[in-house]
């Protein structure tokens, strides 16, 4: 059963999912005098003299002993050793407070545990080889649509039954948590047999036909529990878009009778742009009228003229059983009451109070006179004005639909898998390519032998088409298709995939299969000009989006949402989605950019729209849903520590924790991994309704030395941000709410209870003795030279996890310090730290 | 509408010879075997569904009157909530704790707790989960693709789904497809076996996964090729419509079916969903609509009504348990309800209010040692997340894991 990756929502867990085993060591400093040859000797007296006061065996601060280091670097004590070095070089250990380190002393005992691990990694060549892994579903889908030749899989959702994919502390890469089961075999199956059905015809061609679809045959989709009320339509000529939930679909061709080519023609415009005030409706009057045409998962969008009825043309493959329907996509209309579209038709009698009090009362006397009313509620109520809305939204007049259309028949693309004559004696021929796309290499001698055995065999009973369908799919559920990175492959095959599932996260084609084979990219030069072109052409926007969405753990930002009650415009305008996309939109821009890697950090701009800006409290943007890079005045924010992302997916509903968003720069900015806190250790959580803060709460937590120490290490990562609220919106002080009651129509209750306040402490001290004030400070000093190296470090080593399907090993070190030495080399620059990346021993292989 | 109830009855109970047990049953099996739910839109009129005193030796409330029988296995649990905003739409999220506009968040999606023990459960029975409703049922059984499972909606469907048999011809086609995909088993299965010999070291262990994998599988689809060829057990439905047909009635056959479902393993977890629109007209004392009594103004005839058409929903349940606990458990000590585990329950706390926090809920059998009426508060007095239940649920049924969407661990229920 797969579980889910709490990450750094609960303390206990974390670190968990490392691996990484503190094992018992030899308890014995004496041990150490015989351990250290003559090179050592004298770098050995300085960390006993600085370091044996707080780590021996009688005291062991942070669960440290310097005897843990044992008799020199070996396969159990690397990470101590590692650790060391990293908490030397950083100034962290010994803490600043407690010893006075001189800086040639320093020098000297890093030299010494650099040197020790370099000596000890080179020996024991322990460079890891990462296991073969199961593709996971997008891989999976684009391998299927690639050795198919398809422009996608198909609109009959054949992927639809696959098992969601785990993931791993974002990953959905990972190895180990991509299980394999006989559900996922037989799902598999399934899936691939629904495309390939959808792709080779054996019947006769089908007849193609037209529909004529007036506005009175379009109907609204219904999705309340209330099935008996009467289907809603279009009427006097229009289909009318008012709840955005809900769809229009045609009763008429309510699915596409068979898989071909269908021209769609829509007659449509936008209707009432710019009416209502944006603080009622949350549309922004610079976003224009979108419709949304989806047949199955895939959507086509249009913007459509104000007030003026155009016609949209569609010419698309449409699978059998696709349901055709037209959405209007926005997120506004949820600003009144719980949401539910019905109570913005209060919105009309507001807008009209303002700026038309003579057709309110016109109206008010309307619906005062008409009959069935219900006179014991307000006029204002938002029954009464459900037939006078003026929202922006697409009106649709008609619709024509024209197919199954082929250019030919059999069609083309089924003659481009099949060939001219697709018969079972030819079954070899024909499946030889299709194997030779699907398994990444061409086929050895005999492999293919069982399959066609099976297709003749078959074509006998079913026919030689059905016969050969058959054997496309067995090609497709072979380990040889569902495995990345298998060793049996020869490097140049294996290397060709690795780096085509790592950018375009699909199967390689053979220009680079073929460039790979000649060696044409065995250089770090050929591999830069590569992934440059990529990037340029857009066949790595994959990449561009699946990393940064894995590393940032992007997935879990509604794992704990800000409070609905409370934080109701996040919840209302979808701000998670925003969040995400600011991410994703700074990252692009950042590649195609090929700015430095630390820039990610110190970067005084971001990308945003009107949405977020009202989170971020910034004015001078436009009013609209487009992401535009914004630089940011006061300091606080820019790059991804400024996003409300992070802010958002480290918070608790209600409060913020400096622990979590501690946990989270350590982890996935610095490369550092905290210990779990000992499992018998109870943590208070912290109370929203009690007038005590976060740092009060720590404090008392923190006066047990067993936890201070692991906690000074910690807690300076995390208090920097405490300005930043649940949603990543700046605070000056804590506000412990009062949560309104609501009324019938889901609108808040006033009260008279006031909210109390607390100021804010976003201070703190690092070991090392560097002091910040608030974020600001934070922001300016953090990246030293020791912490650019950590977060160049850890983007490495998750551009490695993405790639290899694994953590890198401790063992790795060395190799990851070549990367960020090759990095270094190119001022940091991302294209180039990524071509290092894949030009290093780690992601090639052996 | 009072029709009699014993002629009523009497094709189950009486006119069967002990039923065929359609798969290899359960000997010394210790975890709970069947899950049955059963659920509604609108929540509890709360006064009347929470007992007013607390501990095993509560006072069982008016809206749970029918389950007087069997209060010592019984857990009624007050103070349970998935944390959600009030209003309609969100009872959709009764089994998971996640809304389907929230799922992408959640590796199994909002997956819901019956599916999830369906799959724990499903491979040894013909038919995985059983999901019903009457008319229409709120939406709450969901997929781990986030996929809402389709409702069988008609009593007459769901007695043509379970007992009905395939024509010769379908059976051919069912079998034809079982053996296609065990031909291309076949042929894939031991791609890569040299490998695994020659023991190339980190291939070996995935492709050893990959062909466990295929070996289980080809196991499975000779299962299915079984299931195909024999005969479902009998069920004769003749006598529930020789009567008026009532609500009640129909839902008599609803639970009789499920019931002869779980005793002839045709299925270990269904799920019964009360729909919205359902008119109630015919349980005495109930002249309104559903929805209209969840909003009385407090007006005492209304309330009434309402605790009259959810106390129907507790009975129907009931007496389904009351079956469950006439029958004994096959190879093991007890009832079958003693090894079934019931949810009753409603992701809405109460229509009246809107209100989704102190949602409903209780629980009844499935071998547990109940407690009775709980106050599941922490000390810091907030709710637990229904969640917690769930986890523990599923524990029961031997499923090893220590989460469940948004739990912050188990709640508390031992069994024997």
């Amino acid at each position: 059963m797969r579980k889910f990756q709490s990450t750094a929502k609960n303390p206990i867990l974390m670190g968990v999912g490392l691996n990484r085993v503190r094992s018992v060591i030899v308890p014995c400093w004496v041990m150490m005098s015989t351990l250290f040859g003559p090179v050592g000797m004298a770098d050995q007296a300085l960390m006993k003299e600085h370091c044996f006061d707080c780590h021996s065996a009688d005291k062991t601060k942070g669960k440290f002993e310097l005897s843990f280091l044992g008799d020199g670097p070996d396969v159990d004590n690397l990470e101590r050793w590692l650790d060391c070095l990293d908490l030397v070089t950083a100034e962290e250990m010994p803490p600043e407070d407690d010893s006075h380190l001189a800086a040639p002393d320093r020098e000297k005992i890093i030299a010494y545990l650099d040197e020790k691990v370099r000596a000890f990694e080179k020996s024991a060549n322990l460079t890891s080889s990462p296991k073969p892994r199961r593709l996971n579903n997008r891989e999976f889908a684009n391998g299927v649509r690639d050795v198919l030749l398809l422009e996608d899989i198909g609109t009959n959702l054949p992927m639809d039954n696959l098992i969601g994919d785990a993931l791993h502390h974002g990953f959905d890469t990972h190895g180990d948590t991509l299980s394999f089961s006989r559900f996922h075999l037989e799902q598999y199956v399934e899936a691939v047999r629904k495309v390939v059905d959808a792709t080779v015809f054996s019947g006769e061609r089908p007849e193609s036909k037209r529909y004529e679809i007036p506005a009175e045959r379009i109907f609204r989709q219904q999705l309340s529990q209330n099935n008996s009320r009467a289907i809603e339509k279009g009427e006097n000529g229009v289909f009318d878009f008012l709840d955005p939930k809900l769809a229009g679909y045609f009763p008429d061709f309510e699915e596409a009778p068979a898989s071909g080519r269908y021209s769609i023609k829509i007659s449509c415009m936008g209707k009432d742009r710019g009416i209502y005030d944006v603080e009622e409706t949350g549309y922004y009057h610079d976003d224009p009228v979108q419709l949304s045409v989806h047949m199955g998962d895939r959507v086509k969008t249009f913007d459509l003229p104000d007030e003026k009825v155009i016609e949209l043309e569609l010419d698309e493959w449409i699978d059998a059983g696709t349901r055709v329907e037209m959405h209007f996509p926005t997120d506004a209309y949820t600003i009144r009451g719980n949401g539910n579209f019905k109570f913005q038709y209060g919105i009309t009698p507001t807008h009209l109070k303002k700026y038309d009090p003579e057709r309110y009362d016109e109206l008010v006397s309307a619906i005062e006179k008409s009959p069935g009313r219900n006179k014991r509620k307000r006029i204002d109520t938002w029954h009464n004005w459900t037939d006078y809305w003026m929202g922006a939204r697409p009106q649709v007049f008609s619709v024509e639909i024209e197919g199954p259309l082929y250019e030919a028949w059999p069609p083309k693309r089924q003659v481009a898998l099949l060939g001219d004559s697709p018969v079972a004696a030819n079954a070899a021929d024909i499946l030889r390519p299709i194997a030779n796309r699907a398994w990444r290499r061409p086929v050895k001698d005999g492999e293919l032998e069982k399959i066609v055995d099976m297709v003749k065999e078959e074509a006998k009973t079913m026919g030689d088409i059905v016969a050969l369908k058959e054997g496309i799919v067995a090609v497709l559920v072979s380990p040889a298709f569902l495995m990345a990175n298998l060793e049996a492959n020869e490097p140049a095959s294996r290397f060709a995939s690795k780096l085509s599932f790592f950018l375009e996260s699909t199967i390689p084609d053979q220009e680079l299969r073929d460039e790979v084979g000649a060696g044409k990219l065995d250089s770090f030069e050929a591999v830069q000009k590569l992934i440059q072109s990529e990037i340029e052409k857009g066949t790595a926007d994959t990449f561009l989006r699946e990393f940064p969405f894995a590393w940032l753990e992007l997935n879990d930002i509604n794992f704990m949402g800000p409070d609905p009650e409370h934080y109701r415009f996040y919840h209302k305008k979808r701000l998670s989605e925003d969040m995400v996309d600011e991410v994703l939109e700074f990252f692009r821009y950042a590649v195609t950019e090929n700015r430095p890697v630390p820039e990610l950090l110190s970067a005084d701009y971001s990308f945003i729209n009107a949405d977020l800006a009202k989170i971020y409290g910034v004015e001078d943007v436009p009013g609209d849903s487009k992401f535009r890079r914004y630089t940011f005045k006061d300091g606080r924010r820019g790059g991804l520590l400024g996003m409300g992302a992070f802010l958002t997916s480290t918070a608790d509903s209600l409060a913020t924790s400096p622990i979590h968003r501690a946990v989270y720069v350590m982890e996935n900015m610095m490369g550092i991994h905290p210990t779990p806190p000992p499992p018998n250790v109870v943590i208070k959580e912290p109370d929203v309704r009690k007038a005590s803060t976060i740092k009060e709460i720590l404090a008392a937590h923190v006066s047990d030395e067993n936890c201070a120490s692991c906690h000074e290490a910690i807690d300076p990562w995390g208090y920097a941000f405490e300005n930043f609220d649940p949603t990543g919106a700046w605070r000056d002080v804590y506000v412990v709410p009062v949560i309104l009651e609501t009324d019938e129509n889901g609108d808040p209750i006033p009260s008279k209870k006031k909210d109390v306040t607390i100021p804010i402490d976003s201070s703190a001290k690092f070991r090392n003795g560097f002091k910040y004030q608030d974020i600001t400070e934070f922001r300016n000093e953090i990246l030293t030279d020791t912490n650019r190296d950590r977060f160049v470090k850890c983007f490495i080593e998750k551009l490695l996890t993405y790639a290899n399907g694994a953590e890198p090993e401790e063992s790795d070190f060395v190799a990851i310090d070549d990367i960020l030495t090759k990095s270094a080399e190119h001022d940091y620059r991302i294209v180039e730290t990524i071509a290092a990346v894949v030009n290093s021993p780690l992601f090639r292989g052996k | 509408m009072k029709t009699d109830r014993r002629n009523f009855i009497k094709g189950l109970g009486g006119a069967l010879t002990l039923p065929f047990l359609e798969s290899t049953a359960f000997a010394g099996q210790k975890s709970a075997t069947r899950f049955l739910v059963v659920g509604n839109p609108f929540g509890m009129h709360p006064e009347h569904f929470f007992p007013k005193d607390f501990g095993k030796d509560f006072t069982v409330s008016r809206t749970l009157k029918s389950l007087d029988w069997v209060k010592d296995r019984t857990t009624v649990l007050s103070h349970t909530d998935h944390n959600m905003v009030s209003g309609h739409g969100r009872e959709v999220a009764f089994l998971s704790g996640v809304l389907p506009t929230d799922a992408q968040a959640f590796p199994e999606k909002n997956m819901s707790v019956d599916q999830a023990v369906a799959r724990h459960t499903g491979a040894q029975v013909r038919y995985p989960s059983l999901n019903v409703g009457l008319n229409s049922g709120v939406r709450m059984s969901w997929t781990a693709n986030g996929v809402e499972n389709e409702l069988i909606t008609d009593p007459e469907k769901l007695f043509d789904h379970l007992f009905l048999n395939l024509t010769e011809k379908e059976k051919e086609q069912r079998r034809q497809m079982l053996s296609r995909n065990g031909s291309i088993l076949d042929t894939v299965g031991d791609q890569f076996a040299d490998v695994i010999k020659n023991g190339s070291k980190s291939d070996a262990e995935r492709i050893d996964q990959y062909q466990t994998s295929v070996r289980e599988l080809e196991a499975t689809l000779a299962n299915r090729t079984h299931w195909i060829g024999l005969d479902k057990p009998e069920f004769d439905i003749s006598d529930h419509y020789s009567g008026e047909v009532t609500i009640e009635n129909e839902y008599n056959a609803i639970f009789d079916m499920i019931s002869f479902a779980f005793e002839t393993d045709l299925t270990r977890v269904a799920t019964v969903a009360f729909p919205t629109n359902l008119g109630y007209t015919d349980v005495p004392g109930v002249t309104r609509s559903y929805h209209g009594c969840t909003h009385n103004g407090k007006m005492e005839d209304v309330t009434d009504e309402l605790v009259a058409i959810e106390s129907f929903q507790v009975q129907q349940l009931s007496r389904c348990m009351q079956k469950l606990d006439s029958i004994p458990e096959p190879n093991a000590e007890g009832s079958m309800l003693d090894h079934t585990v019931v949810l009753f329950g409603s992701g809405m706390g109460y229509g009246g209010t809107h209100s989704n926090r102190d949602l409903p809920i209780f629980v009844a059998g499935g071998g547990f040692k109940h407690l009775g009426h709980v106050d599941t508060r922490n000390d810091a007095g907030e709710n637990m997340p229904l969640c917690n239940l769930y986890l523990t649920l599923m524990q029961r049924f031997g499923m090893e894991r220590d989460e469940f969407n948004i739990s912050t661990g188990a709640f508390d229920l031992s069994y024997a």
